[in-house]
């Protein structure tokens, strides 16, 4: 049996319209319902989801796109966790938490299809990483 | 993925968060409403109770009429000593009130919060 190996796709197509409509959609309905809530900590949670949706859709990003969709990722799944050990639970929280999970769904699916799959992310990251190194002081060429 | 659409699409979407952060500012102010007879009432209004302290009374069950008066979900939970929920009262949007039937609860000290804004809280103290 052959592992199947995802092979990154470029960012356009109506699939990719699709899905990217989908991931912004699902980010501003939770920053929507977090920024109803009031309070400083849930503002600033529709903030950074706020500024992550602008993120995914700005063409000076596209670079970085993969950075934004782990960064995405990692948030959604943050805030999930928070909910879980100490948030409240009623209708709009569990309502809430079916976006956000919807969100992670769509966001695994663009990193497949765009990014190679966690590999891909993975390769990106160490160049990224290797890059800045370079680029630290006294690291850089003379 | 094209300017035109990214853009219509975030454009849209700002405009609806900001709608519904608006959905979060308070209704109309005014008097608290009168308790139940040998009850309490407690307002949440602008991410805050109206009070620090309750006065119930111990040993009997009572009615806690709760008015929100946010658009922000509100609820208050009853605490005992050692943090666990001796009373959950239902969580739900202002502007609107609901009156909570509380099981008798030992005379002693609780904490009361709301589990949203849970920086919303105070002190409530049951006396026979």
């Amino acid at each position: 049996m052959h592992a199947v190996k995802p092979v990154p796709r470029t960012e356009t197509g109506s699939m990719a319209i699709a899905l990217r409509g989908g991931v912004v959609i699902l980010t501003l309905l939770t920053a929507a319902v977090h920024a109803s809530l009031g309070g400083v900590l849930f503002t600033l949670n529709a903030a950074v989801y706020l500024a992550l949706a602008v993120a995914m859709v700005l063409p000076a990003i596209a670079p970085v796109r993969w950075l934004v969709r782990l960064a995405l990722l990692g948030f959604a799944v943050a805030t999930i966790g928070g909910w879980l050990l100490f948030g409240a639970r009623f209708p709009l929280a569990y309502l809430d938490k079916a976006v956000e999970l919807a969100l992670l769904v769509f966001l695994a699916i663009e990193i497949w299809l765009f990014d190679g799959g966690p590999a891909g992310d993975l390769r990106r990251a160490r160049r990224l990483a290797a890059t800045l190194v370079a680029a630290l002081p006294g690291r850089g060429v003379r | 993925m094209t300017r035109h659409a990214g853009r219509a699409i975030v454009a849209g979407a700002i405009l609806a968060l900001i709608g519904a952060a608006c959905t979060s500012a308070s209704g109309s102010a005014g008097p608290p409403p009168s308790a139940p007879p040998g009850g309490a009432v407690i307002v949440a209004q602008d991410l805050a109770f109206d009070r620090t302290e309750l006065d119930v009374p111990a040993g009997l069950a009572f009615q806690l009429l709760f008015d929100n008066r946010d658009g922000a979900p509100h609820n208050v939970t009853i605490l005992d000593g050692g943090g666990k929920a001796t009373f959950v009262g239902e969580t739900f949007g202002g502007p609107g009130s609901r009156i909570y039937a509380v099981p008798a609860i030992a005379a002693g000290t609780y904490r009361f919060r709301c589990d949203v804004h849970t920086d919303m809280s105070g002190t409530l103290v049951a006396r026979s």
